[in-house]
């Protein structure tokens, strides 16, 4: 069974006399386990399709169920809950709390999940360790550099196990090196794991990465390669 | 809840400078209100004891009606039946009889109205300042059987000194007209003009024999421990003396002069609470919607993460009662602790005495921060740190996720 199944996702804005169609029919179905990079020139609606999928934005037409429910269906609270309990989140940058330090940026989610401390500051150091942070849990992001804080950025997004990670150009402000590396990890964690990704970019290695690649245009999917 | 008093304190330390300029206007607004209430505080003990102390008691006993006509015929005719009944009542510190009528002093030369005190010469030190206040001559003695103490303003008008002749008239209970001649043994100088102009007081003995009251008095004045018991001993003398045909007043009852200006003192504090807690809270609310600003990102970040609007609310209500809280302490211990400074040693106001004393006031103040008024400081600052959060959280509550995360 699908753990995304979007069909007909269709959102517009309006700005002054024309209307933008940031999706305009979008389908797809996304299995459990796979890795899919959304790719597409700027403005093509990747973001978009991304929050709507993490229930951050509704579309004007169309259905969404994410892990056996119904998005579009659930009230604010519900769908920041669904969001708490089933996904995970890796943006562009400025990902962490900046106040807490890497652990207890990772900690913070399982917290509010009701994970008790001393469990939550455990499997905060695990996922620290294993995306390659062993020894910077004190430190805190303006302590850290881009390619590190994105790795935080993806221990809490994995730390609480969700079904479905959501990442929205997660090498875009890294060098090519760190971006390669970045996107390595998550594929591991992919491969090992069993987490599924759905990101979005238009880095050349995160597009080599891809084992499901969607392209897409002006709001529309033009193109879905299973690599 | 623990997350969010670290979450928020961190976010102060996130701009030291700006959160310690914010927390010092708080804790300078603070510490003003703070002694100025101390400084109230203190005023009014001191009205409100002085004024007891200088003649009225904390309570009194008359005969019914005595009060509103002031007519000799309303006396307490067996006084000691009366002590004796609430004798033993707990919370009289202190008891004596008077009588007390209104009438005409003469001299040689001129005359006026008077106000005359036939008083227990030796108990009256204890209930009352008068004696304190003879500052030429001496008190009465318990024989001196045809000596008065006048204040200082009447004996000017009568233009006698002492050792000089008065004569003091008065109405008696059948209406006929009484008078006396007495010699002034002591003038007193109180600086309450009511006193000084008008008192002229005899021992009581004397009083009794000339005005032909026998062992009858007009007033019992009670001293009580102190202020706060005075309703509850009221009440105990009340049920005690039911039926006798007696009315039990307060100091405030005969005289609300003091209680009137207890009352304006309060609200002028309430005024000065409401400017100081509304400026404040302005630096507060402005302080936290720059911070806000800042950070409306990392609250995007986090409703993306399924923290919830209300717990973003709760987040920054807290934030801003850690920020409001922390300036109004250190405010109200500068301002307490400057009050107790001042407390022990006094703020001498001797410049204005004059003007003070006939409000009963002593030419120094010793500011006495109480109970109500600390509550009263803490309790605003603590609902003005509430509503000084709820905007901001209210904001942060209401923002998009998906919008706020387009800011960068
Ligand atoms: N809040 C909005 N108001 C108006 N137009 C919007 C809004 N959000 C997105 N759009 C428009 O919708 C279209 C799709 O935007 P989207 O951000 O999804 O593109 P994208 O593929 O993520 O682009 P990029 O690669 O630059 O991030 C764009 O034309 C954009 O201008
Ligand atoms: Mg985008």
């Amino acid at each position: 069974m699908a753990l995304i199944r979007a069909d007909g996702l269709s959102k517009g804005y309006r700005s002054g006399d024309s209307l933008v169609r940031a999706l305009d029919g979008v389908s797809l179905d996304v299995p459990q386990g796979a890795f899919v990079v959304l790719a597409g020139r700027s403005g093509s609606g990747k973001t978009t399709l991304l929050n709507m999928l993490g229930g951050l934005d509704r579309p004007d037409s169309g259905s969404l169920v994410v892990a056996g429910h119904d998005v579009l269906r659930m009230s604010r609270d519900e769908r920041a809950a669904f969001r708490l309990h089933h996904l995970g989140f890796v943006f562009q940058a400025y990902n962490l709390i900046r106040v807490l330090t890497a652990r207890e940026n990772v900690a913070y989610v399982l917290q509010l999940r009701g994970m008790e401390k001393r469990q939550r500051l455990a499997l905060a150091d695990r996922w620290l360790a294993e995306v390659g942070l062993q020894g910077f849990e004190h430190r805190r992001p303006d302590q850290m550099s881009g390619g590190q804080q994105q790795r935080v950025a993806v221990a809490r997004a994995l730390a609480a196990s969700p079904d479905l990670v959501l990442a929205d150009e997660p090498t875009a402000n890294l060098d090519s090196h760190t971006g390669a590396n970045l996107i390595a990890l998550m594929r591991h964690l992919n491969e090992q794991q069993g987490i599924t990704f759905v990101t979005a970019s238009h880095d050349p290695s995160v597009i080599a990465a891809a084992r499901t690649l969607v392209t897409m245009q002006d709001g529309k999917i033009v193109d879905l390669r299973e690599g | 809840m623990l997350i969010y008093l670290q979450l928020g304190w961190r976010n102060l330390w996130l701009h030291p400078v700006r959160s310690a300029l914010t927390a010092a206007a708080l804790a300078v607004g603070m510490a003003a209100l703070t002694f100025l209430s101390a400084m109230n505080d203190g005023w009014m003990q001191q009205i409100k004891g002085n004024f007891a102390l200088t003649l009225t008691g904390h309570l009194q006993i008359h005969a019914a009606g005595f009060e509103q006509s002031r007519k000799l015929a309303q006396h307490i005719a067996e006084p000691d039946a009366i002590v004796q009944r609430i004798d033993g009542i707990a919370g009289i510190r202190q008891l004596v009889r008077r009588v007390r009528v209104s009438g005409l002093a003469s001299s040689a030369g001129s005359n006026g109205g008077a106000l005359i005190y036939g008083v227990e010469a030796a108990d009256e030190r204890e209930i009352s300042r008068l004696a304190g206040f003879v500052q030429q001559g001496r008190w009465l003695l318990p024989d001196d059987v045809r000596g008065v103490v006048l204040g200082a303003g009447l004996a000017d008008r009568l233009h006698v000194g002492l050792g000089d002749k008065v004569v003091l008239m008065a109405s008696v209970s059948n209406g006929d007209i009484a008078s006396e001649v007495f010699r002034v043994r002591g003038l007193l100088h109180s600086g309450v003009m009511d006193i000084d102009d008008l008192l002229a007081i005899i021992p009581l003995r004397m009083a009794q024999q000339w005005l032909g009251l026998g062992d009858a008095v007009t007033d019992i004045v009670i001293r009580a421990d102190d202020f706060d018991t005075v309703d509850p001993l009221q009440q105990r003398l009340a049920q005690a003396l039911q039926g006798q045909g007696l009315e039990i007043l307060r100091w405030n009852d005969i005289d609300p002069m003091a209680q009137q200006w207890a009352d304006f003192a309060d609200a002028y504090t309430w005024v000065v609470l409401l400017i100081v807690i509304l400026v404040v809270l302005a630096e507060v609310l402005n302080t936290m919607l720059m911070s806000l600003h800042e950070r409306i990102r990392e609250f995007g970040l986090m409703g993306a993460m399924g923290v919830r609007s209300s717990q973003l609310f709760v987040m920054v209500v807290w934030e801003t009662m850690l920020l409001v809280m922390l300036g109004s302490l250190i405010g109200f211990l500068l301002g307490g602790g400057l009050a107790w400074w001042y407390g022990s040693r006094g703020i001498d106001l001797s410049q204005f005495a004059v003007a003070f004393s006939f409000m009963y006031m002593d030419p120094v103040i010793h500011p006495a921060l109480q109970a109500a008024s600390c509550l009263r400081i803490l309790g605003a600052a603590l609902i003005g740190a509430l509503a000084a959060g709820l905007i901001p959280a209210w904001k942060a509550a209401r923002l998009e996720p998906v919008e706020a995360l387009r800011e960068l």
